[in-house]
């Protein structure tokens, strides 16, 4: 500690600290700005290249989608096909059209994405260790309609990390209407508005007609599970389940639930008075 | 001890201080943007999953209530208010304060908005200054909108007005002139859904400097980086407080400051606390720290959250007697807050918020520039008693000069990650520039005009002072 304290007071330390920093903040910074001429680089070779690449992805999709091509008969892009910028933007282009079509049109498109090995990336992506990936990965499945990976995806639906929740959960809705959040009436994590927003929002994307089993909902004892129930019955007016969410009113001791259950019952069954009165006039 | 052994221990006790002081404001700078990046990385990657377009069309989605006060804003009013009546949002309301302006705004409001007497009472459940109407409009095209015509009573009594008026649970405060993004609001509402288990009292987002930048329509329609020094290192430090400095508080939730150009409140939680202060020039960040005070007093579980996506535009002071007038009212503002809440102050009760942002802002903001200038003027006496020598001084400066440049040039490496709204390498150029020439231009004049703010305190002057802006490009 006195060697210390005799090397401090001499000082001897003071100039070469200060200059040894000097260096060191000026070797930082040029890293640092050589960092942005590099990543600006990066960009402008990434997009030149999705420039290069975009023509031949949309020739391949178009041929597959208006000609049924299959994939092997674009054996001469092989070569491309192991480029991961182009797989990529093969897979966002994929996406985008089975968005946008469906009947043959998407059937063609999820067996060129079968055959041409995308799906396995998309399974890889499942197994990643980042979330932001697997969430990817769920999405792609989800889209291009892979229903064999409904039960991972249910299984990654009780993450802890709200957004791979609401990812996967969204997806199972995707593959299996409303029959895909059954399993949340034995969640465990709380879900806060904004995610009972996401999941109302795929279940109004889905198919309205295949909205059915939602009461279940109404059994979980995570009030927040309840409470979404309670949202998407009053969302899709759904006067048939007035019954179950009466039985709520009726056993609930929480009283936010019970508040949101009468507003709901109320809701629905005005809702239900006004067109049945409609149908009669 | 004779007297040059006083003075010798004087001096080691004075370097040891200002040496402890500087490292520790530097590290504390590196250790704040280390934790500002990891925020901000696990921002974008939640961001890119996140659908803003499914709060447009829920009946969930928060109501908002966005207060513009409004003062001789005659040269833009109209503008703006169009621009805040077409916000990708359902659920929200514009309450446009006339403050008792001098100009011809209201006649301008009242002629173009087709507005006439609302029969809707005032209740002043906070104080303010006499409101003399309610105006709204005939034409359903601008049913949102609500005018009201008040006594001059500063920005903190217009906003104040708004909130008593306000009918919907959040208020967002704004600074009329400011451009916001379209998708501002959407981003600004979400965070009040997404805690179970802390109330959300706040949600800021981050300003940007729009000098030289082209708006249309009250929209940002192009990005350029300022050819003017002052507003181009304000570019500069705006980067480094907004990227490399709020996030971190945010993460270990110390916020102390919503930007008042754009911040939103949770409206019960802001009234109970008292609404803004008209006793403050800092009405911004004092309402944020008695809010907090009020949680903690109360024992009520809370957050303040922050978003790091620029989605305020506002125009920097340009020539320095506006910007010593704004900085030297920033300064009377934070030490009006400090000193009103200064039994915040390393007190254990408050936790985080007395332990470390309290004491932060008090020795590294408050204090910073008169512990520097004290500094560097105790230092030139030592150089002139033949002391300390002129290359220890030289060394001492390059190593706080370096350190500044590496500083900035970490925050356009962030923004270059991260947002990347300088699309031209010129604009990183002109900004790196900036970084070079701050030093010895913008920080002299900030540590002026801080120490023109302690003057004014003293000396008891409480006004804004006047604010002449010279209005954005238009396309």
């Amino acid at each position: 500690m006195e060697e210390l304290w005799k090397y401090y007071y001499e000082k001897d330390w003071v100039k070469p600290f200060l200059l040894y920093s000097i260096y060191f903040f000026i070797t930082v910074s040029l890293a640092l700005f050589s960092s942005i001429m590099v990543i600006r680089r990066l960009k402008l070779r990434n997009q030149k290249l999705e420039s290069r690449f975009t023509p031949i992805i949309e020739n391949i999709l178009n041929k597959n989608l208006f000609e049924s091509a299959f994939f092997s008969e674009f054996s001469a892009y092989e070569k491309l096909f192991k480029n991961d910028i182009f797989r990529n933007l093969m897979m966002e282009s994929i996406l985008n059209l089975h968005q946008n079509y469906d009947g043959t049109y998407a059937e063609n498109l999820e067996n060129f994405y079968v055959d041409s090995g995308l799906i396995n990336d998309s399974y890889k992506k499942l197994n990643s260790e980042e979330w932001q990936i697997k969430c990817k990965g769920i999405k792609e499945l989800a889209e291009m309609n892979v229903s064999e990976a409904f039960g991972a995806l249910v299984k990654m639906s009780k993450s802890s990390n709200k957004i791979l929740t609401i990812v996967a959960i969204n997806a199972c809705i995707k593959l299996n209407g409303s029959n895909g959040i059954r399993h949340l009436a034995r969640h465990k994590h709380s879900f806060d508005l904004w995610t009972q927003l996401n999941i109302l929002n795929a279940l109004k994307l889905g198919n309205l007609a295949q909205i059915q089993g939602l009461e279940y909902l109404l059994t979980s004892k995570n009030n927040s599970v309840v409470s979404l129930g309670l949202k998407a019955i009053s969302s899709f007016n759904l006067s048939e389940k007035a019954v179950y969410v009466q039985e709520l009113i009726d056993d609930t001791t929480n009283e936010e639930i019970l508040a949101e259950a009468k507003i709901v019952l109320n809701r629905i069954i005005v809702q239900n008075n006004r067109s049945f009165k409609y149908e009669f006039q | 001890m004779s007297f040059s052994e006083f003075v010798s221990f004087f001096l080691d006790i004075y370097l040891i201080l200002i040496l402890l002081y500087a490292i520790f404001i530097m590290s504390s700078y590196l250790i704040l943007s280390g934790l500002s990046i990891i925020e901000l990385r696990s921002y974008l990657k939640k961001n890119s999953f996140v659908d803003y377009q499914i709060l447009l069309s829920s009946e969930y989605a928060p109501a908002l209530s966005l207060i513009a006060p409004a003062y001789n804003e005659g040269m833009t009013i109209i503008e703006n208010v169009k621009s805040l009546l077409s916000l990708s949002y359902n659920n929200y309301q514009v309450i446009v304060v006339n403050d008792g302006s001098k100009d011809n705004s209201m006649e301008l409001l009242i002629n173009t908005y087709d507005l006439i007497p609302s029969d809707q009472l005032y209740n002043a459940k906070i104080a303010t200054k006499n409101v003399k109407a309610i105006y709204q409009s005939r034409n359903a095209a601008f049913k949102k909108l609500l005018v009201v015509d008040k006594e001059n009573g500063g920005k903190a009594d217009a906003l104040n007005v708004g909130i008593n008026i306000a009918q919907n649970p959040y208020v967002v405060c704004i600074d009329v002139d400011c451009i916001l993004d379209r998708d501002s609001l959407l981003k600004l509402a979400k965070p009040f859904m997404e805690s179970s288990t802390k109330r959300v009292i706040a949600t800021g987002g981050v300003v940007r400097i729009a000098n030289q930048c082209i708006i249309k329509d009250g929209r940002l329609e192009e990005i350029h980086v300022p050819d003017k020094l002052l507003p181009r290192i304000q570019v500069l430090e705006y980067l480094r407080a907004f990227l490399l400095g709020r996030m971190a508080w945010e993460k270990l939730d110390g916020l102390l400051l919503i930007s008042g150009a754009f911040g939103a409140f949770d409206k019960e939680i802001a009234m109970l606390a008292g609404g803004y202060s008209t006793k403050t020039v800092g009405e911004d960040m004092e309402l944020v720290v008695r809010m907090r005070r009020y949680m903690h007093e109360h024992d009520l579980p809370y957050t303040v959250s922050f978003i790091p996506d620029p989605l305020c535009w506002t125009e920097a002071p340009e020539s320095f007697s506006i910007f010593k007038k704004q900085r030297s009212r920033w300064m009377r503002g934070t030490i009006e807050t400090l000193w009103t809440h200064r039994k915040l102050f390393f007190n254990p009760k408050f936790k985080l918020l007395g332990l470390v942002s309290v004491p932060y802002w008090t020795f590294f903001e408050f204090l910073a520039p008169l512990i520097e200038s004290i500094g560097l003027l105790i230092t030139f006496v030592f150089i002139a008693l033949g002391l300390v020598h002129w290359d220890m001084f030289v060394i001492l400066l390059l190593f706080v000069y370096f350190y500044s440049i590496m500083f900035s040039v970490l925050a356009l490496l962030t923004e270059e990650l991260t947002y990347h709204k300088y699309a031209k390498i010129k604009d990183y150029l002109k900004l790196l520039e900036g970084a070079f020439v701050e030093p010895f231009h913008f920080h002299l004049m900030s540590v002026y005009a801080a120490l023109v703010g302690y003057y004014e305190k003293i000396k008891g002057t409480h006004g804004w002072g006047e604010m002449t802006r010279k209005g954005f490009s238009k396309k």
